[in-house]
């Protein structure tokens, strides 16, 4: 996947994480929004990765809609109003399971693991524990963090 | 209604035991394997039963460590029902493992030979995080027990379901790396992970509603998570089918389409369409492991009897021994009678807090905490002494098991990274916290007390314990075979040919050994434990008789080939071995 294409992964994350969790929404709405931001990550990784090309096919794109689905979990926690922290430090826990158990099965298939982008990720889950309270600025910094670590690392 | 429930599982379990006991005999032949896997119904049965034993700790500890309001009598079935199913889900890998007797050697634990389990490989991940899984369970279901005649006990259970929600995650994650690190092109995906948890979880909350149903009662909670559950894993499969074509109808129709009914209220509001929604989803389930365990299925491989009765064996026990485990569970259940019926916890969550708010009122806290300058030093806090403590011994003790494990003897040979030793990490680290917590709540703070009946089994079991640690440290029988050949009476000199012998290496050995003899990669990858490298040195000090020896009798691991090899065949391969051992170190030396 060319840089660009995994840079607009980003953006539609993003989008598709200003849809998650309405307040006072029922759990089948959340639920299918869930499974709809899914369906789009994976038609988007389809044709982004150019997998319909059996000669271009990346091992490396199999976990892709879920660390997409991860990211998106992870921004979209901003939007909430109760239990902030404790959301957010789960949202960012799955990113790092859905890297650091994706990367375990490519590493048997002779892939090297992402350890910069798991530390990354690690390091600031764990620091995300300490937060007090999170405020509008603090918001735009961990979007800014995880943005930073999907485009770069 | 248990009573008729349990008749009905010892009617499917008994044939199914026949059928059980005919496969150990036989070994894998009597099952359906798959020519390209050489995985077959055991090992869909393990990961469909590992998939429900998913369902106690997801909704009661998860719930719990999320604050989410569950009923106890919902809990209590739900933690029960993951102990029934990690029985019979730990019973069918090792009944695949073809050396019963061995199992043992999955555990990394050091023996007297100095023999260590191959960390590296899945097969140890999943021995460890399911056994570990099993205690933690097990330990969380008595400690819920207890807390109904000591409420001391309840501020416990949280510590504990906070440890054991990654756990319950990190179990079945391990059980797809057993697919996902191979190289079967069905089971290629980065994403095994997550799609296990999805298909574990669905399974879980539909055996959890189906107990429910026989319980007379419902939580439409959990059945509202079934059916969003059913919409995520019909995405994971769009992408599976996206990535590879593969599409299993039969698992779409009842995992994925028939559980839409409960949107149609007559379903719904009916207890038996709701038992048949969860059933559904649970052989639709079912199905679709058995594809994904056995992609040759229908071409080279079919399902017969004996598989029929290895299911019924499961199905059967399950019922016997959950229903009848169950039956005993009533005057817990019966306490919790206010919670019966259509529940949602709210009226729990009411009495909890107002028993809180009563206890800070006792206790004086609530205004020591409003004096300026109100100070609890951190190490001396009751979250420090519950939760931090034990955690950091936790994590002490996983850190010291890593560089333990990473200086065996047998890593000198097979190159160990970070990614092999990882999954294990976890696991050691909750069973040490979990330790540590049990320690000092029956020692230090002495709220977890015990009965005299209690006493005797604790002490009975940590015998039994300690005899099985001694067993395995002694490393079982050194020869495989009944029968043992006498070498002695064949010479060094007996006629061999060392192109017939590499032909019999080729077709006998190579398998495990690799053709060059320095190990075939996928068996060190994926069995136990690691073999000792055939270098000349080793070869020299073991001497031909003794080799000679271990080919024709066997010995731990390796398989007795006395009636398969004459001896002049036997003498030919361990000349032929030198022979490679010879060219091995020769190239090492230029």
């Amino acid at each position: 996947m060319i840089p660009l294409v995994n840079a607009l992964a980003c953006l539609i994350a993003l989008g598709c994480a200003s849809f998650l969790w309405k307040k006072g929404s029922s759990p089948y709405r959340n639920g299918a929004m869930l499974v709809g931001a899914l369906l789009l990550f994976c038609v988007f990784t389809y044709f982004g990765g150019e997998m319909f090309d059996a000669r271009l096919v990346d091992p490396t794109l199999e976990h892709y809609p879920f660390r997409m689905m991860a990211l998106c979990l992870c921004l979209s926690t901003t939007s909430l109003t109760l239990y902030r922290r404790r959301y957010l430090v789960l949202a960012q826990a799955l990113w790092f399971w859905v890297e650091l158990f994706g990367g375990i099965a490519l590493f048997y298939r002779g892939f090297d693991i992402a350890w910069m982008r798991i530390l990354a990720i690690l390091g600031m889950t764990f620091c995300s524990t300490f937060l007090s309270r999170i405020s509008k600025e603090m918001e735009f910094c961990l979007m800014v963090f995880w943005i930073a670590v999907w485009v770069f690392f | 209604m248990f009573r008729y429930l349990m008749l009905a599982g010892l009617a499917l379990f008994l044939p199914g035991l026949c059928a059980l006991g005919y496969s150990l005999y036989e070994g894998p032949s009597a099952w359906m394997l798959d020519s390209r896997t050489f995985w077959g119904t055991p090992i869909s049965l393990f990961v469909f039963w590992v998939g429900l034993a998913h369902a106690g700790t997801l909704l009661s500890a998860v719930f719990l460590a999320l604050d989410i309001k569950l009923d106890r009598r919902t809990a209590l079935i739900a933690e029960l029902s993951t102990l029934a199913s990690l029985v019979f889900a730990g019973i069918f890998p090792l009944m695949h493992l073809g050396y019963l007797q061995n199992f043992y050697m999955v555990a990394p634990f050091l023996d007297a030979r100095g023999n260590f389990a191959n960390v590296s490989s899945p097969l140890v991940w999943d021995f460890c995080c399911i056994a570990v899984y099993a205690i933690l369970s097990l330990l969380f279901f008595v400690m819920h027990l207890k807390a109904r005649v000591n409420p001391a006990l309840d501020k416990y259970r949280k510590p504990m379901a906070w440890l054991l929600f990654p756990l319950v995650l990190w179990v079945h994650t391990v059980v797809s790396l057993d697919f996902a690190t191979t190289f079967v092109p069905e089971w290629r995906g980065a994403f095994f992970p997550v799609y296990f948890i999805a298909g574990a979880i669905f399974s879980g909350i539909a055996l959890v509603n189906l107990l429910l149903c026989t319980e007379g009662y419902r939580v439409r909670l959990l059945e509202r998570l079934q059916l969003i559950c059913s919409w995520i894993l019909c995405a994971i499969w769009f992408w599976d089918f996206l990535l590879k074509g593969t599409f299993f109808a039969s698992a779409f129709i009842f995992a994925g389409v028939l559980p839409q009914l409960r949107l149609v209220s007559v379903f719904r509001e009916n207890r038996w369409g709701r038992a048949a929604l969860s059933v559904s989803v649970l052989f639709g389930l079912f199905l679709e492991r058995f594809y994904l365990v056995s992609p040759e299925y229908g071409t080279s491989s079919s399902f017969g009897w004996i598989d029929l009765g290895l299911v019924a064996f499961s199905v059967g026990g399950f019922m016997l021994l959950f229903f009848g485990v169950r039956r005993l569970l009533n005057r817990y259940a019966e306490n919790a009678g206010a919670y019966f019926g259509e529940v949602d916890g709210s009226d729990m969550a009411k009495v909890e807090e107002a028993e809180d708010a009563e206890r800070v009122a006792a206790s004086g806290l609530g205004v020591e905490k409003s004096k300026k300058g109100f100070y609890i030093q951190p190490w001396s806090s009751e979250e420090y002494r519950i939760l931090r403590f034990p955690l950091l011994v936790g994590i002490a003790v996983a850190l010291i098991f890593v560089v333990w494990a990473w200086g065996q003897l047998p890593f000198v040979n097979v190159e160990l990274s970070l990614a092999n030793v990882l999954p294990l990490v976890y696991p050691v680290m909750a069973l040490a916290t979990v330790m540590t917590l049990l320690a000092r709540i029956y020692f230090v703070e002495k709220s977890f007390v015990l009965h005299r009946r209690e006493k005797i089994l604790g002490v009975a079991i940590l015998i039994l314990a300690g005899a099985c640690a001694g067993t395995f440290f002694a490393g079982g029988a050194s020869e495989t075979s009944g029968a043992s050949v006498d070498v002695a009476a064949f010479g060094e000199n007996t006629n061999v040919d060392l192109a017939q012998s590499a032909l019999v290496w080729n077709a006998r050995c190579a398998t495990c050994h690799g053709r060059d003899g320095k190990f075939n990669e996928k068996f060190v990858r994926e069995y136990y434990p690691v073999p000792p490298k055939l270098d000349l040195p080793r070869l020299d000090s073991l001497g031909t008789d003794s080799l000679v020896k271990v080919v024709l009798n066997g010995r731990v691991n390796m398989s007795a080939y006395a009636n398969r090899l004459t001896p002049a065949e036997a003498y030919g391969l361990v000349n032929y071995m030198r022979s490679l051992a010879a060219r091995d170190s020769g190239e090492g030396a230029r």
